[in-house]
């Protein structure tokens, strides 16, 4: 059988859901301060888009399922935190002590900053754990795709 | 009194639709329930004054219930190969 489309309002709606999801996520991440959210929401809402995308293709296609890359950048969260947390050591500070990073503002700012960088690690973690495990649950398809790597 | 009236609905609410989503025996029927579950759960979060934990359960909310959809449709298959 040829690959056939899904439903097209629920293409359409998908266009149109996934760069608000993409925006939504970001402005979760970086505003996170001041208003609810954070890196484990922003993370959850930027997985919401891959994984929308996800469902939507038709069950027939052939899945381009990044199964390495995307455990690879799962590991990739926890060394932007531990970076983060090791960076301001050399100058004099304790491990995530934000107030001795080496910028060149204001110190409240530099916390701020630090706290940014330790929630992109946290949304870059949760990102690509929860489009791992989405992937490991609906493996179909190919043959020589024998699930998850773990 | 308002506040008690509407937490004691939803906390009521939330507790019904808890125990259809155990006891149903059709399976794609317990996820939805679920997801109704998780919906009240926000509003009764939102109603006690936390939104970040309002936040969090929704996200959670969505995400386990694309889990559990793809889980079924999975299940749905049978014994394929």
């Amino acid at each position: 059988m040829k690959s056939t489309t899904n439903s097209i309002i629920l293409e359409v709606a998908c266009r149109l859901l996934i760069p608000v999801l993409i925006v939504f996520g970001v402005y979760v991440l970086v505003h996170g301060e001041y208003s609810p959210g954070g890196g484990f929401q922003a993370g959850v809402v930027l997985a919401l888009a891959v994984v929308l995308n996800r469902v939507m293709e038709p069950a027939d296609t052939k899945k381009g399922y990044w199964t390495f890359k995307i455990i690879a950048l799962a590991g990739m969260g926890p060394i932007i935190y531990l970076l983060t947390g090791l960076w301001s050591i050399p100058f004099g500070g304790n491990f995530l002590e934000y107030g001795h990073l080496p910028l060149a503002v204001h110190e409240a700012e530099r916390h701020l900053y630090g706290i940014l960088f330790v929630e992109i690690g946290v949304t870059v973690g949760v990102m690509a754990t929860i489009i791992s495990i989405f992937d490991s649950l609906g493996k179909v398809g190919d043959p020589d795709d024998h699930g998850s790597l773990l | 009194m308002i506040f008690v009236i509407l937490l004691s609905l939803l906390l009521l609410i939330i507790l019904v639709t808890g125990l259809i989503a155990v006891f149903i025996p059709h399976i794609f029927g317990s996820v939805v329930l679920f997801n109704a579950f998780s919906f009240f759960v926000v509003l009764a979060y939102l109603l006690l004054s936390a939104p970040d934990v309002a936040f969090t359960e929704a996200v959670i909310g969505v995400i386990s219930t694309a889990y559990y959809v793809i889980a079924v449709r999975e299940l749905r298959k049978g014994d394929r190969e």
